[in-house]
């Protein structure tokens, strides 16, 4: 290819304990841009773990982020344990990648419409009324401009991970970071987000996906990274993945599913 | 049998007088309640420490004690400072300001306790997606945490000011002329102590319950959003 894609996200080397559970044990990934990367294993292998020290919610025990051309910089407390060293530099990085969570975690004080201008208004310090004229794009976009002004609690599961999303993209982000965006809802309202999310697909968008879809993560996925016990056990295209994957382990988990 | 001759309104002034202290003392209270958890909860050993101290003490000392030991402890305590370094003075405390302060700086360590729990119960996913979205620490704590933990503070807060304001009674020691101050004047006077006590029961109760009513217009008020009606 004559294009030369530049790298949204990379990571190297990753490695991650909580207290003496090692969870990462030496993850090195790289999304470019308009890739779709799905993270894929068994619960516990590590796929949001990996997906929340990309965004700095976890801080890696060690290795090196990089998120478009900045490096980000880590330190050692006084307990000896790695932090985040400038928390103005990973504010800013992390307004670049928005993520959408299992559990919504849309602020419950809040309306729809509400949740989603907070940050643009407040990190952004967008003006208001075009930070609200934006929203109502991106909840037309989601399919839930009627339901500007509710509550999240008075909304359906699919409903609310539907804001979710309409508020990570109200940040303009370089990259969508989705955490098992489905695994919290009923069976039936999974497709509408999952229709949503081939939207942004279709439109180029960058997004690094831990999921449990396996359809879907075949259908719109650039790359396929398969996680067992904290280390990239296989990966590659879909076609591969779930094809004829040479890790016994990923063949393994795939055919206990369904 | 219920005729107050004509001290009703030494009464009603005294329970006047209980309602100022109680929402000074609550002002404090909250005040200090809110700052002091804050600290324990900033896990600054310097903040913390202090924090600590004020509410372990605090909580295990007798209202009683504490109001005597401000109110005709301190003034000793400085003169006899005073006459240490060769000065004669006189101090005397306000019995409204002493009061009120001792009974706020009490039940602010009660407080400290009702805002460290409400803080803790706002989910941790509220504010990881605050953080996620590039909230500093500050701003998510005044735009997120701060309006959400008032849901989880209300029902323990109104709680504090039902004890206050019955705590407020022992400022009677003290002289002041509040409510239970007025009733015992009030009774020794017209030689009628059920009458007296009984009306400030009243008084005292009248005062609760509206207390309460704004609680749960408060409590729906915080709750928007979160309970479907």
């Amino acid at each position: 290819m004559d294009e030369l894609k530049k790298v949204a996200v990379r990571a190297e080397n990753i490695y991650k304990s909580f207290g003496s559970l090692e969870v990462l044990k030496g993850i090195t990934f790289e999304a470019d841009e308009g890739d779709v990367i799905s993270l894929i294993g068994s619960s516990g292998s590590g796929k949001s773990t990996f997906l929340r020290c990309i965004n700095l919610l976890e801080a890696p025990t060690s290795g090196e982020i990089i998120v478009g051309n900045e490096h980000i910089r880590l330190k050692k407390n006084r307990k000896g344990k790695i932090v985040t060293a400038d928390r103005k530099q990973v504010d800013r990085v992390r307004t670049k990648l928005a993520m959408v969570f299992q559990h919504f975690n849309l602020w419950s004080h809040m309306t729809v419409l509400e949740n989603i201008i907070e940050a643009p208004v407040h990190v952004l310090k967008k003006n208001k009324k075009d930070a609200k004229d934006r929203g109502m794009e991106l909840l037309e976009k989601v399919g839930i401009a009627d339901r500007y002004h509710y509550f999240p609690a008075q909304l359906s599961g699919g409903q609310q991970q539907r804001a979710g999303i309409a508020r990570a993209l109200a940040m303009e982000p370089d990259v969508l970071l989705f955490d098992e965006p489905t695994s919290a809802l009923d069976p039936e309202l999974v497709g509408e987000v999952l229709k949503v999310m081939k939207d942004l697909v279709k439109e180029g968008r960058t997004m690094i996906m831990a999921t449990h879809e396996m359809g879907f993560a075949r259908e719109v996925s650039s790359h396929v990274i398969f996680l067992d016990q904290g280390i990239t056990e296989d990966e590659g295209p879909p076609s591969y993945i779930f094809g004829k994957p040479e890790s016994e382990r990923c063949r393994l988990f795939l055919s206990n599913l369904v | 049998m219920f005729d107050l001759e004509g001290y009703g309104h030494l009464l009603w002034e005294g329970g006047l007088l209980t309602l100022k202290v109680g929402v000074f003392s609550m002002v404090i209270a909250l005040f200090l309640g809110l700052v002091m958890a804050m600290c324990k909860l900033s896990k600054i050993w310097i903040l913390d420490f202090p924090a600590g101290v004020y509410t372990t003490v605090i909580r295990g000392i007798p209202e009683l004690v504490l109001i005597l030991l401000v109110y005709y402890g301190g003034p000793t305590l400085i003169q006899d400072f005073a006459a240490m370094l060769g000065r004669d003075i006189y101090v005397d405390l306000n019995p409204f300001f002493a009061g009120s302060m001792t009974i706020g700086f009490i039940y602010g360590a009660f407080a400290t306790e009702v805002f460290r729990g409400a803080f803790m119960a706002v989910p941790r996913g509220q504010i990881e997606a605050a953080r996620a979205c590039g909230m500093g620490p500050f701003l998510a704590f005044r735009r997120i945490q701060m309006p959400q933990m008032w849901r989880f503070a209300i029902p323990g807060l109104g709680n504090v000011w039902m004890v206050l304001i019955k705590a407020t009674a022992l400022i009677s020691v003290i002289q002041l002329p509040e409510l239970m101050r007025s009733a015992d004047v009030a009774a020794r006077s017209t030689r009628k102590p059920f009458t007296c006590f009984f009306m400030a029961s009243l008084i005292y109760l009248l005062i609760t319950i509206l207390s309460l009513v704004f609680q749960q217009w408060a409590e729906k008020r915080a709750n928007r959003g979160v309970r479907r009606e």
